[in-house]
């Protein structure tokens, strides 16, 4: 397990923000034990035991991993209760997020069991200053495992934007210099096996490199 | 010995608290309470677990079935808030009430514990209010962070109290009271899943850390929390949390 000095503080994650998922999803959130469509952003933390760094080496894990990468927003100052319309000026820079979690079966109950195993949260590789991206919500985020595209999910195509989800975040619980928020991940998280590479990529900004042990 | 942690002066001291209830500095120097403001007592905050339904009185009040399997969920730190400060009801709500619970504190790193060896892995107790919001209740990860996690929603302390000096845990009084009137009672031995086991299955998924904390329940007697109310959560041997409800505008300010 190492530390990453790009996240300190807090890191919170979007669930259930690729649109396509959420319109796959959408009868099933009628029905038991959801019973209604989620009204606020499904957010969950991954603690500070799971994270990691680019290059890591993540435990196999004999319950089977699932990986997704998601576009990461690191902030340089305390950011409180802000507007959409203002949120990006709290944003220091740009950065990814490999989520590795045991196969997800259901969104009903916190799943500490398969988001929170330690080190399976590498962020990096490096954070690109905010002044370096003109516009969060037209980058792609695309994922390879073992140099095959399994993966490509477009900012644009979340349900809730960048600025937006900082906006509801930042009115739940101020965020300070080194939290970071993932915002959100293809909804069909890959399945990897022992010894899979994987590489996700925001072109121009930056690249994310882990394997999974052998 | 209860560990502290306060703002005297504007500078965070870490202090013990004698049996006169005055607090000592670590250079003998004796302060009265009335001079400080009090601090989370953990100086360096982990993950914060906390435990849903894990008193048998209390998932009957709610209506569910007691759990088969722990019902855990995390608060970020932001929640962290010292012994008589503020913590805040939203506007526009209808339901937010206290919890009183005792936290272990982890006090050496571990993997894969054993429920016998459990108890070697904390360094002591405090007591938190783990506060929930139930208009923000959503069946999604449930009880959801914007329930469970919002700033000032994790008053905790007065102190941490080595484990030594609270000896058994298996039959603690805890009770809330508001404004005075006895609303919340209760004892550790109805607790579904205690600390040993918890320990034992939270270090089964992950490397536990010194600084983590476990909030490990409440039982029944939940209340409503309106602006002006004081709240104080007590549990026997560990101390005495006391909270003031204010309104959303009045907690942020400036930020409001």
């Amino acid at each position: 397990m190492s530390t990453n000095p790009i996240v300190t503080g807090k890191l919170v994650c979007v669930a259930l923000n690729d649109q396509q998922q959420l319109d796959k999803l959408d009868a099933t959130f009628n029905e038991a034990p959801y019973k209604a469509a989620p009204t606020q952003p499904v957010l969950y933390f991954k603690p500070h035991n799971t994270w990691n760094t680019d290059g890591a080496t993540i435990a196999w894990n004999e319950e089977g991993l699932v990986v997704g990468a998601s576009l990461t927003v690191v902030f340089g100052k305390e950011c409180c209760r802000t507007s959409a319309e203002e949120a990006l000026s709290y944003v220091e820079g740009y950065t990814l997020t490999h989520d590795f979690s045991l196969p997800e079966k259901s969104y009903y109950r916190p799943d500490i069991k398969g988001k929170c195993q330690d080190g399976t949260a590498p962020v990096g590789a490096v954070v690109v200053p905010a002044s370096d991206v003109a516009d969060p919500q037209a980058l792609t985020v695309v994922t390879q495992v073992n140099g095959e595209t399994v993966g490509e999910l477009p900012v644009s195509q979340l349900h809730r934007g960048v600025a937006e989800l900082i906006s509801i975040i930042s009115n739940i619980m101020t965020l300070q210099p080194g939290d970071a928020i993932a915002v959100g991940f293809p909804g069909d998280r890959h399945p990897v096996k022992q010894g899979d590479k994987v590489t996700s990529s925001i072109a121009g900004v930056t690249e994310l490199t882990n394997q999974v042990e052998a | 010995m209860k560990h502290a942690r306060v703002l005297h002066n504007d500078v965070e001291l870490d202090v013990t608290v004698n049996d006169q209830g005055d607090l000592v500095t670590a250079e003998g120097t004796v302060i009265s309470e009335s001079e400080v403001t009090w601090l989370s007592p953990i100086k360096k905050p982990g993950t914060i677990f906390a435990l849903g339904l894990n008193y048998a009185d209390h998932a009957a009040e709610l209506a569910f079935e007691p759990p088969k399997e722990p019902l855990v969920f995390l608060k970020g730190a932001n929640t962290l808030t010292g012994h008589k400060q503020n913590s805040y009801r939203p506007d526009n709500i209808e339901f937010q009430h206290y919890e009183c619970e005792l936290v272990a504190v982890i006090g050496k790193e571990g993997k894969n514990i054993s429920r016998e060896d459990a108890m070697d892995y904390i360094a002591g107790y405090t007591v938190c209010n783990d506060f929930a919001i139930r208009d923000y209740l959503e069946n999604y990860y449930r009880p959801n962070l914007r329930v469970k996690s919002r700033d000032s929603l994790c008053p905790i302390g007065p102190w941490l109290i080595d484990k030594e000096d609270v000896g058994d845990i298996s039959d603690l009084r805890l009770t809330t009271h508001v404004n005075g009137e006895l609303t919340q009672e209760g004892t550790t031995k109805d607790i579904i899943f205690d600390v040993p086991f918890l320990v034992e299955y939270l270090s089964k998924i992950m490397t536990l850390k010194p600084g983590d904390m476990i909030a490990t329940g409440t039982p029944k007697g939940l209340k409503d929390m309106q602006p002006g109310d004081t709240v104080v959560c007590e549990i026997e041997k560990v101390g005495a949390l006391t909270t003031y409800i204010v309104s959303e505008q009045e907690f942020y300010g400036d930020k409001y």
